[in-house]
């Protein structure tokens, strides 16, 4: 099945580019058809899933395959991502005026996201994993770029490719080390791990957790992410792509349980990103950046809970996970109607919203109660479960916990009501132009669905416990419970509504200037200051003087060689063991040190290729005929080859400086000596013997040929010949290329 | 250039091409059993052109052609024996008495070199190309006055 609805994707894809030529409605609303299917099927598997795996082996022996397997908590969010996904996408269309360009590439980056985070939260082996983790990164790159000649844009979206993607490399460090240390690729049965290799792996793999799902410092790249179009941020930026680092540390949850740096620096993560992300709510004028700091304080919130670990905590951030994706997509639906609607997201020019937009508004105040924790909605039961989860412990972590979830719950009140007062409340009557049903009826759907959840309670809590019992098989004891009564819990949800409305309040009437993005801009000015160091080397390094390039190869094989003359004596020394050999040699040196000497550039390709010819003698008298004819050939090439490029230099060598002469002069000498030395020490100490028997055997016999060299190259050792030619080739269109560039440029040499 | 200039030299490159080309042949078959190969035949026929460019004579011109058939014949080659169920670049002996030649034996690695030979052809012309060889050998009847400046 799962391959089936992968393949709906890919199929989706096709059809989606090529109703996207249409129009991009017509696109768009194509595209849903493959999520809408992968959402039915995941809502038929809820808390009820198979756990059937998928899988293709590529490499057996290093236990590389593409494995999914189909668990209880894979399904859900199969249903969360695809089913908000169906719903951004017909969102999306409405959202979108018929005649926006681009309208092949959008649909198809946004489905392309869909099906990468389809891949991602089924993916059952590290590779999967990594390969559907960076896939995310890249469409959302694409996606946050959309409007692709806004220079802000272009910032944000190579800012969140960095991070993201950068993030995405220490989490392959991570899983490598873990999957190392535990025997396996698979993500399923992770075994506790323990030691130096499992603390750097539990930091690594919070690295990744902490770039995708927006924790402090790399929360930078979320604000900036908003440039998106607002049916992206409330798809990939609230309910789908930034739960990926959540979904990763439940899933690698159980092997981490006995590190502490897992749990201490999860936790500092986690609660910094809680209640900074909650300030900056508070602070925020736009209403996406409202909604998207709300989001890095709620994953915060998450990542909290997931570092404390206990099975209740655990349960409450599944719980969470669930409810917030519900209600924060459904904000940013509400938001992106109210900016296509009215032409602004500023909360100061908001205002009688409730008045105007009736449905917007009810969808919106659904939602926020729910994300502010309030009764009868999904999350006041999910964050009394969170409640509850911290009064399960005890001592100081007890009291962290606890303090650090209510001071965020009360900033997270706060901003609600701040977002929701300022926007939909009594105020200057904003202008507003007519419904579009495609924008609306989505929101208010998602919007319902927390309250659809609260009173079905009965529903909710298997699918939630099956989840959660997938990451820690104690938590399946708990539930959700839909009224407490008068339990501690309770009180202090209470107290957090009223404490949190009272600061809501206060700071809605407060008009105070949005703050800057200092953090963004930190970020972009280390990245710009990385490219200027990377030119600035590439410059140094890659200079484009061929004379440096060789003394630069030719000094780097001298201090190689040198290795050898430590155990070199001068009984290596073999002067010759035939006579011609001998003749040879003084001949190609005399060759050697006219090429030297010469001063005409015809001269020297001539003794050049004087000195591989005696080369080649010696080789011949070696007993290595095939080798001497091809260096006989190559010779007669390189010649020719020198006489036609001599054609457009000068006859004779530019002069050059004495130092320069003289650097070159001694590295020739040092590098042929050292060279000269090593080999002869090398060839008089071998390793092991020369397998020319076996060679020669399975040569004729399985070869069917007696040239062992020819055999070598065609059979036994076919694929390295094969490697060669595609070198081979891929040269010579470098040097097409090459010859091309220099013709339409007009410029010789 | 020199070699447009010279007619001995045009001459005798033109009279050595097809005994250099049936040395290119020979090395290519040859190779199995005794010194040469597609690496070496390739270098032979490079040669030639090499030559006959230099001369101004006529010579293939698409490196990219010869190439691309030369590594298509490499990857047939490399993943014919997939098909049957062996791995890859399996070596297949095949042996036949024919007339004329009598019994000979060839195999799977005869097309493989063919392949590289072409390879190394198209390297070579597009080495030329790129030195912009032709240019240098210009029509014959052109003074070549201080070409080489």
């Amino acid at each position: 099945m799962i391959w089936t609805l992968l393949a709906a994707h890919v199929i989706g894809l096709a059809v989606t580019a090529a109703a996207g030529r249409i129009s991009m409605r017509a696109a768009l609303r194509t595209a849903a058809i493959a999520p809408a299917i992968t959402a039915a099927w995941a809502i038929s598997q809820l808390g009820d899933a198979s756990g059937d795996i998928a899988e293709v082996v590529w490499v057996d022996a290093l236990d590389i395959a593409l494995r999914f397997r189909a668990d209880n908590l894979a399904v859900a969010m199969a249903a969360i991502v695809s089913g908000i996904g169906a719903l951004v996408f017909i969102y999306a269309s409405g959202y979108f005026s018929s005649g926006a360009k681009s309208a092949v590439r959008f649909p198809v980056s946004l489905l392309g996201f869909s099906a990468a985070m389809l891949g991602l939260v089924l993916a059952d082996s590290v590779w999967t994993l990594f390969i559907f983790w960076e896939l995310t990164s890249v469409t959302s790159f694409l996606l946050v770029g959309h409007k692709d000649t806004d220079p802000a844009t272009q910032a944000a979206a190579r800012r969140a490719l960095m991070i993201t993607g950068g993030g995405g490399l220490a989490l392959l460090a991570g899983l490598l080390l873990l999957a190392d240390s535990n025997g396996s690729t698979s993500l399923s049965d992770l075994a506790p791990v323990s030691g130096t290799a499992a603390t750097v792996a539990a930091l690594l793999v919070l690295t990744g957790v902490a770039t995708k799902s927006a924790q402090i410092p790399f929360h930078v790249w979320l604000p900036g992410a908003m440039a998106a179009p607002t049916p992206v941020s409330a798809y990939l930026h609230s309910a789908t792509m930034v739960k990926a680092g959540i979904l990763l540390m439940a899933v690698t949850t159980p092997a981490f349980t006995d590190v502490a740096a897992w749990k201490a620096v999860g936790f500092v993560l986690g609660t910094a990103s809680m209640i900074w992300g909650g300030v900056g709510a508070l602070r925020q004028r736009d209403a996406k950046l409202i909604l998207a700091w709300g989001t890095i304080s709620q994953l915060g919130l998450l990542v909290t809970l997931l570092a404390v670990g206990s099975p209740k905590a655990i349960f409450a951030a599944i719980a969470i996970l669930f409810a917030h994706a519900l209600f924060k997509a459904t904000l940013f639906l509400v938001v992106g109607e109210i900016d296509i609607r009215t032409g602004t997201r500023d909360i100061d020019q908001l205002g009688g919203l409730y008045r105007t937009m009736p449905l917007a508004t009810l969808a919106a105040v659904l939602a926020g109660l729910s994300m502010a924790g309030a009764p009868p909605l999904l999350g006041f039961v999910a964050k009394e479960a969170a409640i509850e989860a911290a009064l399960g412990l005890t001592g100081t972590e007890k009291a962290l916990t606890l303090g650090a979830v209510v001071f965020g719950s009360v900033l997270t009140v706060a901003y609600t009501v701040r977002f929701l007062w300022t926007t939909f409340g009594p105020g200057p009557d904003t202008a507003v132009a007519p419904r579009r049903w495609a924008m609306t009826a989505p929101a208010l759907m998602l919007g319902a669905a927390g309250l659809v959840g609260y009173v079905s309670l009965g529903w909710v809590n298997p699918i939630v416990i099956s989840a959660a019992a997938e990451i820690d098989p104690k938590a399946d004891v708990y539930k959700l419970i839909a009224w407490p009564g008068l339990k501690t819990a309770f009180v202090i949800s209470l107290a957090i509504l009223v404490a949190g409305s009272i600061v809501g309040a206060l700071a809605a009437r407060r008009a105070s200037p949005a703050p800057r993005p200092v953090g963004a801009t930190m970020a972009d000015q280390s990245l710009d200051g990385v490219l200027v160091v990377a030119k600035r080397v590439t410059a140094r390094v890659q200079h484009g003087s061929l004379p440096v390039y060789l003394a630069t190869v030719a000094g780097t094989a001298t201090i190689a060689a040198a290795i050898f003359l430590t155990s070199f004596s001068t009984d290596h020394l073999v002067w010759w063991d035939q006579p011609i050999q001998l003749v040879l040699a003084v001949g190609l040196s005399i060759a050697a040190l006219a090429g030297a000497f010469v001063n005409s550039r015809l001269g020297a390709a001539l003794t050049l290729g004087a000195v591989g010819i005696a080369m080649s003698g010696i080789f011949l008298a070696h007993g290595a005929p095939d080798l001497a004819l091809t260096q006989l050939l190559i010779e007669t090439i390189v010649v020719v080859g020198f006489v036609v490029g001599l054609g457009h230099l000068n006859r004779v060598f530019p002069t050059v400086v004495d130092t320069w002469r003289n650097i070159r002069i001694v590295i020739s000498v040092l590098g042929g000596a050292t060279i000269t030395l090593a080999l002869a020490t090398a060839a008089a100490n071998p390793s092991g013997t020369a397998p020319i028997d076996a060679l020669a055997r399975e040569s004729v016999e399985t070869g069917g040929g007696n040239n062992i060299v020819n055999v070598v190259l065609t059979d036994m050792r076919a694929l390295d010949t094969f490697g060669e030619v595609v070198v081979l080739v891929t040269v010579a269109l470098g040097i097409l290329a090459l010859a091309n560039t220099r013709e339409n440029t007009g410029t010789e040499q | 250039m020199i070699a447009t200039r010279s007619p001995v030299v045009r001459i005798c490159i033109r009279a050595a091409s097809p005994l250099a080309a049936v040395t290119g042949l020979y090395l290519l078959f040859a190779g199995h059993n005794q010194p040469g190969g597609g690496f070496a035949a390739g270098l032979v026929f490079g040669a030639i052109i090499a030559l006959r460019t230099v001369a101004g004579l006529q010579r293939p011109e698409h490196a990219t052609g010869i190439m691309s058939a030369g590594m298509a014949i490499v990857c047939v080659t490399a993943a014919a024996p997939l098909i049957v169920g062996n791995t890859l670049l399996d070596q297949q002996v095949v042996s036949a008495t024919l007339p004329l030649l009598g019994k000979i034996k060839t195999g799977s690695a005869l097309p493989f070199d063919i392949g590289v030979t072409a390879i190394v052809v198209g390297l070579i012309i597009a080495l030329l190309d790129g030195l912009g060889a032709t240019d240098l050998a210009g029509p014959p009847a052109t003074p070549a006055e201080g070409t080489t400046q």
